[in-house]
């Protein structure tokens, strides 16, 4: 045997399971340095599972890998990229709230300096550089969200390239890109590859692999079936490999089946067009007693089409008809009445119920045949039910069996059930045998072949192209939104129908135009300029409407008010922008306060108590915060329920301690701190300006800050970069709870007394403060500044509202309106957003 | 039994052993069980609420508003009355109102808004409007013919426990044996896949959080004719002890799991323990200490807070453990 050289990276004989199907079964593979290697196969043939164990995202259950020579393992995509395999994912998860060079930096784990300082010059200076690649001016401040697809795949492939990778994953890089941006790619790779790098490329495009590889491996049904030099192979045979010599043999022999004459059209679809465009003036008649194949990749618009079709989504424009009549379908429960069923393509999101029975699971769509009226009968379910285990021959105990319990092809088969339950003229499947076993995958084919023989219009839709021909009567095909070929019995040929469906060339009809001018120009005018001149408005008008608003009295008055507000809106943010909410934190500055008090009255030196209370009070928010956030994480429950238990706790507890009295005859010192001047400012004011700076510092400069945002932007993407949800919520809902005590300490400063009752509702205004402010409810959104100006809006109406003597039973409701209003205002952020 | 077995079994008992407990704590306190009856008249209320708010939860959603709709309505009904009103119309006016303060909540819910934050926001706002329409004033002096409403028994019952009882009833024909009832479990088990199925999502939660207006406005009246006196602050934290009743029964805070039946086991825990401290204001003798502990309002508010996280963490952890 000859020394060959050691390649760069190689699986050696990598086995993943799933239940119920093999999604890798002893695959292998070398990849040399400054090798390109094309990894193709059909959907489903497991390049997705290989792609997330090179790239850490799943564990294999046997196998080695090798970096230079070096057996490696990672449990986690950080330590995969730590060692120089960088991963551009098909789906590109990104921290859409954050900015982009943000994305690129967090990638790697955000830089940071001496004292933990983000340097975040050294960000951005790196994020041009990457995006200098690309060639076309980017801002790399920019929300990510405002990205369009194709710009996110590039900065991606930018930030990959210069990242210094040993080993590029590129899965579909070019699926969203247009002919001029596919060109840039192949320079980019060809750079990489002069360089070194070894890059797996996967791709559905025949030309581009063809193209730009070195070595070809065919992957089916998690086998990998064929590996070699490009050289080695032609177009008939990638395909031939990719389908399976002997399917494809039997595929041509295929007997064909007696036309039922004459054809009754049972659904007929007149250029339908998606509201979104994915897909443009679709056409298509199916027939009674006929299998209509749909074939086209993901993205095609094959499933989109047939989501439309069933009023999933809204279409644009188009005519729908159903046994000849044509019908307005403006929601499924229309599309079901009509006589349209609909299996869809995901199905542990789309399909099961995991939680319910078999039977609530076959039976939902049909409930109102199987009942009478509006109430149901459990005794019909449970015989429809049984009629549809023994139809499909579902594998299971009885129908009340968990659906969880049973393999995915029955799973499935329970899915199919709920459509053939409704009795449809025209039955719409989409990828049925997805994740389905080769049994159930052979029994659910004779089920649809029979359906069709008993009249009823199926149309399947499916990458597996075999599928297609082997179980269809006629094919048409999908490609970019369009249907591009139709295929009578006679022309169902694997070469034909996926010569169609790939496109030869790099589309040029995908548009890759940064999308969004619009929320750009609203999102800034709507957060801190507008509260800015709300602000000033309510000046003006309080100014000129009253003699009493612009004395200085009244000035720090407000301000000092404005202070604890302030403080404690900022605790409510923090903890808001990690994607969580409090709700205790009114009773929180309670208890803090309360404690606080009780320390400062025990009889020894005010120089001792002073200090001594204010840490009681602090550390007491802090806990009920820390305490807040281990039990949502550890009880796995959400944080509003954790929070609505522990309010009433902590005000609880608040009670036990004072015996509801009263707390007052607080150290003088104390209590005149508040009011003392600091450099010419009110002490309230020069807190809450440093409370502020803090938070600011922290959330802005900190790395933990930035995991804060990060956390609440993506948690899922938040995982692939190794961020910790453990520490990153125990560190906010900590510093949420200092903050609410600290409010409460200087709310305790400047009335001198504690009522048991004290701080109930606050969490409320806290928490619309921070939403009036520009934080986002569902996390990842918002800044200091907003959240200051919101608080600061908001004393300020509580303010007009006693100058203009509005009876103060007003305040509740204007707190409710606000909370209303910033609530709307943030669903209508969401939807620009989109 | 096996350590797994136990682990099944244990999670549906742990509710009858704090039942059991309830029931020793009350019946060791008392001689006079006429009493206990007129104590659970606001538990009647609560339960009322308790029994929608369970289908809510069962859909992995929630209403917080309630008890200010509980406010609203009943200020409504003070000042119509109060300006001329018939009470038979103040009251058909009352209703309306919960109706359009629930059906507000479930618009808000279907064009996307989190049914927390939707209702959390509505929470602030009835209970403003409230106050700013009474001004912060009771209206006292209602007739008698209204206040025995509140007040009464019928076959020995509370009127209280007739409204918990007939809505219960409803609720649990509505949820356990309708097609609507389906549609619920099936919301609130996958959302998406509801959607799929062909499931009116939409048209089923706006309805939902209608119906929690509605009767939520029905125990305004009750409650307003027990008080005597319409009180702008009426129901106040009253859709915290609804959700503490639902979640003690075992229905499960993100929707899917739990059931009508549940909430009554809840509703009947939640008000024995809480009538049993109400006795004990006086003192209880712990067996293992000579010192006798006397409970207050500080007790209550611990003991509702302590009980809904333990048995949201408890039901959520017993769940998971089922579905490994």
């Amino acid at each position: 045997m000859h020394n060959a050289p050691v390649p760069l990276f190689e699986l050696v004989d990598v086995t993943r399971r799933f239940p119920g199907v093999v999604a890798l079964d002893r695959v292998s593979l070398a990849l040399a340095a400054g090798e390109i290697h094309a990894l193709v196969g059909e959907n489903g043939a497991g390049k997705s599972t290989l792609i997330n164990i090179i790239s850490g995202l799943l564990p294999s259950d046997s196998g080695q890998m090798f970096l230079a020579g070096q057996r490696v393992a990672w449990a986690h995509p950080v330590a995969a990229r730590a060692q120089g395999i960088v991963t551009v994912h098909q789906e590109a998860d990104l921290f859409a709230t954050l900015s982009v060079a943000e994305n690129m930096a967090l990638e790697q784990g955000l830089p940071v300096g001496p004292g933990g300082w983000v340097r975040w010059r050294e960000i951005d200076a790196k994020a041009r550089q990457a995006v200098a690649l690309l060639g076309e001016p980017l801002d790399v401040r920019q929300p990510a969200a405002r990205l369009s697809v194709a710009q996110r795949h590039m900065t991606q492939i930018a930030a990959a390239v210069s990242q210094r990778a040993r080993v590029l994953v590129l899965d579909e890089p070019t699926s969203a890109l247009t002919a001029g941006e596919t060109e840039w790619l192949f320079g980019q790779i060809a750079r990489l590859k002069a360089a070194g790098v070894g890059v797996i490329y996967i791709s559905h495009r025949q030309e581009e692999i063809f193209q730009l590889a070195d070595r070809i491996t065919v992957l089916r049904d998690g086998r990998q079936v064929w590996s070699g030099p490009r050289a080695s192979i032609d177009r008939a045979g990638l395909i031939r490999q990719m389908v399976g010599r002997d399917r494809a043999a039997e595929m041509a022999e295929r007997p064909a089946r007696g036309n039922l004459a004459p054809r009754i059209a049972r659904l007929q679809v007149d250029r339908l067009t998606a509201a979104d465009g994915r897909f443009v003036d679709i056409s298509l008649t199916a027939f009674a007693g006929e299998v209509l194949g749909v074939y086209g990749l993901i993205g095609s618009g094959r499933s989109e089409f047939a989501r439309t079709v069933f009023a999933l989504d809204k279409p644009r424009d188009g005519t729908i008809s159903i046994d000849g009549r044509p019908r307005t379908i403006s929601n499924p429960a229309q599309a079901v009445a009509a006589g349209l069923a609909y299996l869809p393509e995901d199905r542990l999101r789309q399909g099961v119920f995991r939680g319910l029975s078999l039977r609530a699971n076959a039976v939902l769509s049909a409930l109102a045949t199987l009942g009478r009226g509006p109430l149901a009968s459990a005794v019909r379910e449970r015989a429809a039910a049984q009629d549809q285990i023994a139809r499909l021959g579902i594998r299971c105990r009885d129908p009340e069996q968990p659906i969880a319990q049973l393999s995915g092809g029955n799973q499935q088969k329970v899915v199919l059930a709920r459509c053939l339950l409704t009795q449809p003229s025209v039955l719409i499947l989409d990828e049925p045998t997805r994740g389905v076993d080769i049994g159930a995958k052979t029994e659910i084919h004779r089920i649809l072949r029979q359906l069709a023989a008993d009249g009823t219009a199926v149309i399947l839709i499916s990458s597996d192209l075999p599928e297609v021909i082997e179980n269809s009567d006629r094919v048409v095909v999908f490609r970019a939104g369009q249907i591009v070929g139709q295929f009578d019995a006679s022309e169902l040929t694997p070469e034909r129908i996926a010569g169609a469906a790939l496109p030869g060339q790099p589309s040029t009809e995908t548009t890759s135009t940064s999308r969004s001018a619009r929320g750009r120009a609203i999102r800034p005018v709507a957060s801190e300029v507008a509260l800015l001149a709300a602000i000033a408005v309510m000046f003006v008008a309080l100014g000129l409407s009253t003699d009493s608003f612009l004395t200085s009295d009244n000035l720090w008055g407000l301000l000092a008010s404005a202070s604890v507000w302030i403080i404690l809106s900022l605790g409510a943010a923090a903890i808001m922008l990690a994607g969580g909410i409090d709700i205790s934190l009114g009773s929180l500055l309670a208890l803090a306060a309360g404690v606080g008090g009780l320390v400062l009255k025990l009889p020894y030196a005010s120089g001792v108590t002073i200090p001594a209370g204010i840490l009681a009070g602090l550390a007491v928010g802090a806990a009920g915060g820390l305490a807040n956030a281990s039990l949502s994480l550890w009880g796995r429950v959400h944080p509003i329920v954790v929070t609505l238990g522990t309010m009433t706790i902590y005000r609880g507890l608040l009670i036990s301690l004072s015996g509801g009295d009263t707390i007052t005859d607080l150290p003088p010192d104390f209590v005149r701190w508040s009011s003392t001047e600091f450099f010419g400012v009110n002490g309230s004011v020069a807190l809450a300006a440093l409370a502020a700076l803090g938070v600011y510092l922290w959330l802005s400069h900190l790395r933990s800050g930035r995991h804060v945002l990060a956390i609440g932007s993506s948690p899922t993407a938040a995982r692939l970069v190794g961020i910790s949800r453990e520490r990153t919520w125990l560190l906010a809902f900590g510093a949420g709870g200092s903050l609410a005590a600290l409010a409460g300490l200087l709310e305790l400063s400047q009335t001198g007394a504690m009522q048991s009752g004290m701080g109930s509702g606050y969490e409320l205004r806290a928490i619309a403060a921070a939403v009036i402010g520009g934080v986002s409810i569902s996390g990842g959104r918002g800044n200091v500044a907003g959240v200051c100006l919101g608080a600061l809006l908001l004393s300020l109406i509580y303010n007009a509202l006693v100058l203009w003597q509005i009876s103060r039973y007003h305040y509740a409701l204007v707190t409710g309106v606000l909370l209303l209003a910033a609530v709307l205002v943030d669903l209508a952020w969401r939807r620009l957003e989109r | 039994m096996t350590i797994a077995g136990a682990r099944r079994v244990l999670p549906y008992l742990l509710p009858w052993i704090l039942l059991a407990l309830a029931i020793v704590s009350v019946a060791s306190q008392t001689g006079r069980p006429a009493a206990v009856l007129n104590m659970w008249r606001p538990w009647g209320e609560i339960g009322a609420l308790s029994a929608v708010m369970t289908a809510i939860i069962l859909t992995g959603g929630i209403d917080l508003s309630v008890g200010s709709i509980i406010a609203l309505s009943s200020v409504s009904f003070g000042l119509l009355w109060h300006g001329g009103w018939s009470l038979e119309w103040s009251a058909a006016a009352a209703v309306s109102v919960g109706f359009v303060a629930g059906a507000v909540n479930g618009t808000l819910i279907t064009l996307g808004i989190a049914p927390l934050v939707a209702t959390l926001a509505t929470m602030a706002c009835y209970a403003g409007l409230a106050m700013a329409l009474s001004r912060g004033e009771r209206i006292a002096g209602l007739p008698e013919s209204f206040t025995t409403l509140g007040q009464d028994s019928w076959l020995g019952v509370p009127n209280q426990l007739s409204l918990f009882l007939l809505v219960s009833l409803a609720a649990w024909i509505v949820v356990h044996h309708t097609r609507f009832g389906r549609y619920l479990y099936a919301i609130g088990e996958n959302r998406l896949a509801a959607e799929f199925a062909a499931v009116p999502v939409r048209p089923v939660e706006w309805m939902l959080y209608a119906a929690s207006g509605t009767v939520a406005a029905l125990v305004a009246l009750v409650y307003t004719a027990r008080g005597g006196a319409v009180v702008p602050t009426a129901g106040a934290g009253i859709e915290l002890q609804a959700i503490a009743c639902v979640v003690l029964g075992g229905t499960r805070v993100t929707g899917g799991r739990g059931g009508l039946g549940r909430t009554v086991l809840g509703v009947a825990i939640m008000s024995l323990l809480d009538i049993g401290l109400q006795f004990a204001s006086r003192k209880i003798y712990v067996p293992w200490s000579d010192v006798p502990w006397q409970p207050g309002a500080n007790a209550r508010l611990l003991l509702v807070g302590i009980l809904v996280i333990g048995v949201a963490i408890w039901n959520e952890r017993a769940s998971s453990a089922h579905d490994a």
